[in-house]
């Protein structure tokens, strides 16, 4: 059962990501990565890992693509617009794609059936993709850290409004 | 868990979150109260660090230390920040609508320098020393519409960013090496005998690291430039409490990370001080602007103060704070008076000091009061404080080093007395238009000079206090 929603969740993820890419209208290829995150969210809820997919959900899923949207929008892409790269930017593409594709088969070579199996039982029985232990080590043993990095970013917001808040003289 | 423990960070924080709600709520023309307001929050601070030291030792999982040397930092860390806010209350005047952020990033600032002394533990401290950085950036850029502000609030980010990454780079050496964050861990592991070359190169990185904070040769690059650039009391600012942080947090990271690497490091930080103090005093000399001169100045004392650190003992730190307290009151007396006296003339070369004397006695005699006190000439407390400092240096055995910071103290005198002699000597044109200087500027002004006059006279009581704090709070 697992494996069929496995399956499915992975020809739809990869479905759209080819979509986000071949897509000519930009504003389609936006939707077509919203997808592709519902995909990969589905593939957390598989692997257990409840509070990645509300932070997927909530973050990638709705707050970024937005973002995505209306900087889209804001951008008004025509059509006519030739924006393909050029021969050397493409070779470039091609070369660092495929060493990452290299890479990342070189890794997942060695890790037989028996091993992604033995893996799968451990996410669905750990606790680690819980919110109880990333909430007992966020406010238990890294408190300190954790609550002056909020003022952290806070600070940095301040700060950002700050200098880039336009003079009334101006 | 014990949160009283951050009693004063929780409340920095707090009043951080307070001034920024003020400022929305004040109408357009009086934006300026969160300064008031600020002053207030601080000096209640002030005397609640001397009220609730709170208790002593490790707490969180031992990534926060409360002990004497925090408790001493964190006071010098709120009275720069008092006396900051009251430098600034005239000067933030020209910012538009942006009057509150200035005092909001203040505070968020004191809560990092707080973060720095209490910190033992390497993600702790990282994170207290970048929210203690990213605000200063962004006060030495306040002033946008000068070039000079926005870059060196541009260098201030890029050669800040840097240090950083040099910081985190060692200090990932020496978690490789220790297996944990912890400092307590970190000495057991490298007494235990982990020390490779490549955890020395960590400890060399992190030292460097921490070293960009103080402004100590060859790490001193940045401080003349931005200095110079950014609006004085956020130079003040700089000058004072966020070299007192580095020192903080040097005075905790030496003796227990870097000690246990061998002896190089103290012959290391030897040398980064008495470069700091060769090369800080013999430049000082041809600056014309008197933020320059005080930043190379302000590098040189930096020198001094490392001997405090490499010292690594209780008298040592009580000296360190001694001379710290009595560093502050001294910068804070000469950048008020800078302030004071561009609002005047407009500029703030040295050679605009002409006629100081004849237009306003006072800041020509808190500045006076101010370079005496950096030269270490009595009864301005400079003297008593490189004493205290140097007698434990000689203890230690450095006689030479000894030796070296007194003929740079000669050198630089001349520096000094040369600002002097020309705030003293004749104006060339004749002006008189009356000095009119706001009363907070005063205060500071005032407080800071007599503070520097008591604390070189009488300096029995506060050294009481400081090693009453230490020896009851510390080990």
């Amino acid at each position: 059962m697992i494996s069929i929603a496995f399956y499915l969740l992975t020809a739809l993820l990869f479905s759209a990501a080819l979509m986000v890419i071949l897509s000519k209208n930009p504003m389609s290829s936006v939707l077509w990565m919203v997808v592709a995150f519902f995909a990969i969210t589905g593939h957390y809820v598989l692997l257990n890992a409840q509070f990645l997919v509300v932070v997927n959900m909530v973050v990638y899923a709705g707050a970024i693509m937005v973002l995505f949207i209306y900087t889209v929008m804001l951008l008004n892409l025509s059509k006519d617009n030739d924006n393909r790269a050029s021969l050397l930017v493409r070779l470039a593409g091609i070369v660092s794609g495929g060493l990452l594709l290299t890479v990342l088969i070189a890794a997942l070579r060695r890790s037989t059936d028996a091993a992604v199996g033995d893996l799968a039982q451990v996410g669905a029985t750990s606790l680690v993709g819980l919110v109880k232990p990333l909430g007992l080590a966020l406010f238990r043993d890294f408190l300190v850290p954790f609550e002056l990095s909020s003022a952290l970013f806070l600070a940095a917001l301040v700060g950002a409004v700050a200098l880039g808040k336009k003079e009334a003289s101006d | 868990m014990d949160f009283s423990t951050l009693t004063l960070e929780i409340g920095a924080a707090a009043l951080a979150l307070i001034l920024l709600v003020v400022g929305l709520f004040l109408p357009d023309g009086k934006k300026g109260q969160v300064g008031i307001v600020a002053a207030l929050g601080f000096a209640f601070l002030l005397v609640l660090s001397f009220l609730a030291p709170g208790s002593k030792g490790p707490f969180f999982m031992g990534q926060y230390m409360n002990d004497g040397i925090s408790v001493l930092f964190k006071q010098i860390f709120i009275l720069g920040s008092l006396l900051v806010t009251l430098m600034s209350l005239r000067f933030t005047r020209r910012f538009e609508d942006a009057r509150g952020e200035f005092y909001v990033l203040l505070a968020f600032s004191l809560v990092g320098m707080m973060g720095m002394a209490g910190a033992t533990d390497f993600l702790t401290l990282y994170i207290a020393l970048e929210l203690m950085s990213i605000p200063l950036v962004v006060l030495t850029a306040f002033e946008k519409g000068s070039m000079r502000s926005t870059e060196a609030g541009m260098k201030y980010v890029l050669l800040g960013a840097m240090s950083s990454a040099i910081l985190l780079f060692g200090l990932s050496f020496l978690y490789g090496a220790a297996g944990s964050f912890g400092y307590g861990a970190v000495m057991a592991a490298l007494t235990g005998g982990q020390t490779g070359p490549l955890v020395v190169i960590g400890g060399i990185f992190a030292l460097a690291g921490l070293a960009f904070k103080v402004a100590a040769v060859p790490f001193h690059m940045w401080s003349p430039d931005i200095y110079e650039g950014a609006p004085v009391p956020v130079t003040a600012f700089l000058a004072v409490a966020s070299k007192a942080a580095g020192f903080a947090a040097l005075l905790r990271f030496f003796p227990v990370v870097l000690v246990p690497l061998g002896l190089g490091m103290t012959t290391l930080i030897v040398l980064i001080a008495a470069l700091s103090m060769v090369l800080g005093n013999l430049t000082a000399i041809p600056q014309t602007n008197i933020k320059r001169m005080l930043a190379w100045s302000s590098i040189a004392h930096a020198g001094y103060m490392l001997l405090g650190v490499m010292v690594a003992s209780f008298a040592g730190a009580a000296a360190l704070v001694y001379y710290l307290l009595v560093y502050l009151f001294a910068n804070v007396g000469a950048f008020a008076a800078v302030t004071a006296w561009s609002e005047l003339s407009g500029s703030d070369e040295i050679s605009s000091f002409k006629g100081m004397w004849k237009k306003s006695p006072l800041i020509s005699t808190v500045f006076i009061v101010s370079l005496l006190s950096l030269a270490g000439i009595p009864p301005a407390a400079g003297f008593i404080g490189k004493f205290f400092l140097f007698v434990e240096v000689a203890h230690k055995g450095y006689l030479w080093l000894v030796a070296l910071a007194l003929v740079m103290s000669v050198v630089s005198l001349y520096y000094y007395v040369s600002v002097i002699k020309t705030l003293v000597s004749e104006a060339p044109e004749g002006e008189t238009s009356k000095a009119d200087i706001p009363l907070a500027l005063r205060a500071v002004m005032l407080v800071s000079a007599v503070s520097t006059v008591v604390l070189g006279v009488l300096p029995g009581p506060v050294m009481g206090y400081i090693r009453n704090i230490l020896s009851t709070l510390s080990s």
